[in-house]
């Protein structure tokens, strides 16, 4: 498979997923230029690359890799606007870890 | 001559016919219909499921596959744009759902291509979409032939249909929800026990005994486990067998009764367990 699978987390999840690629659904809260802090259940630092076009207070879907500060260095992020319903992606995430048989291995 | 003609004519037809992307609706039609003939309806049921689901499905024949022992047909699923290829039969859309990643096929009437173009348009890279399609196994390489994709505008769907699809896969792997846990009144305990029993064994089939009360329970055990003819068993046996007032069998029929679980056979007083199957 040429995508791998990506595992919804928030921040609590950081330190279990370190060094995996992983998805995260998050509010823009600070822009830094190549870094932003985004709030997904806790800040945490993401590190931006060239493509990426976080708005303030917008939500936002990145893909990366959590490094050893457990921060996550971005791949990909999508703008998800700012009518996302923050409880209903903790449930997501929830229902992602607790039956996993159907959304990632290991 | 005559002959000739005549079969250059149908010759012709034939091959118009087929030209004009016949092929995709004689697939379709051969692969909806099985030998047997009598499909079940709930295999033409539409399902949500999530693009992992799809690669862990067990193929058991040529048109028969199976998510959590079920078999799936129609689906639906919400990914991810991550690549397009538009050939001159098919748009190819690769969608990654963060479980995986999948191609979803949509035939195109080469016709109408620009039609088709328009109307796929907002379907960029990196888009979220929806597709409703059919599961395709091709080569040994699974695909969805999709009857429609279109955009995700509200995020809020992506959740949803994660969330759905969780549902569905709880629903097949662990039965109905309801019973145990939400069981009201006195007796949680027990109708918590008696509806995870149901759920288990399979011993009740799958009647939720959690809102009858205990000598129902009784009586309706009595009735699933007992060796009985056609008629099924009068209540005055019941009452002997269980030790119980013929009034207090009576009242449990009752309940047995309304709820569904029993039927009356050769009179009001005899009752056997109503099986769906």
């Amino acid at each position: 498979m040429d995508v791998p699978p990506t595992p919804r987390i928030l921040a609590p999840h950081l330190q279990t997923f370190q060094h995996k690629l992983v998805r995260m659904v998050g509010k823009v809260v600070q822009l830094r230029g190549e870094t932003a802090v985004i709030d997904a259940g806790g800040n945490v630092d993401v590190i931006l690359n060239r493509d990426c076009h976080l708005a303030l207070n917008h939500a936002v879907e990145i893909i990366g890799k959590v490094d050893g500060n457990l921060h996550i260095k971005v791949q990909a992020a999508t703008d998800f606007g700012t009518d996302v319903d923050f409880d209903a992606y903790k449930a997501v995430v929830e229902a992602t870890h607790r039956h996993k048989e159907i959304f990632y291995d290991d | 001559m005559s002959y000739g003609g005549g079969y250059e004519t149908s010759y012709t037809s034939y091959g118009a016919g087929g030209g004009a992307g016949g092929g995709g609706f004689l697939n379709e039609g051969g692969s909806q219909q099985s030998p047997s003939g009598g499909r079940k309806f709930a295999e033409e049921s539409l399902r949500p499921v999530t693009i992992k689901q799809i690669h862990d499905a067990q193929q058991q024949s040529t048109d028969e596959i199976r998510i959590d022992d079920s078999i799936v047909s129609q689906l639906t699923l919400v990914g991810q744009i991550r690549n397009i290829s538009t050939q001159t039969t098919n748009i190819t859309y690769k969608l990654d759902d963060g479980t995986g990643s999948i191609e979803v096929k949509l035939w195109v009437d080469s016709d109408n291509i620009d039609a088709a173009n328009a109307k796929n348009a907002k379907l960029v890279e990196n888009a979220y979409c929806r597709v409703w399609g059919k599961l395709k196994i091709f080569n040994n390489k699974k695909h969805i032939g999709a009857h429609i994709i279109r955009l995700v505008e509200d995020m809020n769907e992506i959740s949803y249909h994660l969330l759905e699809a969780t549902a569905v896969h709880l629903y097949f792997t662990r039965g109905p929800p309801g019973g145990g846990p939400a069981a009201p009144g006195g007796g949680t305990a027990l109708n918590g026990a008696a509806a995870q029993q149901s759920y288990s064994a399979g011993e009740y089939g799958n009647a939720d005994l959690s809102g009858y009360s205990g000598v129902a329970r009784r009586v309706y055990k009595h009735l699933r486990e007992t060796p009985q003819s056609n008629e099924g068993m009068h209540q005055h046996e019941i009452a002997t067998n269980l030790n119980i007032e013929v009034g207090e069998v009576a009242t449990a029929g009752d309940q047995l009764l309304a709820g569904g679980l029993i039927y009356t056979t050769v009179n009001d007083e005899t009752w056997a367990v109503l099986d769906a199957d």
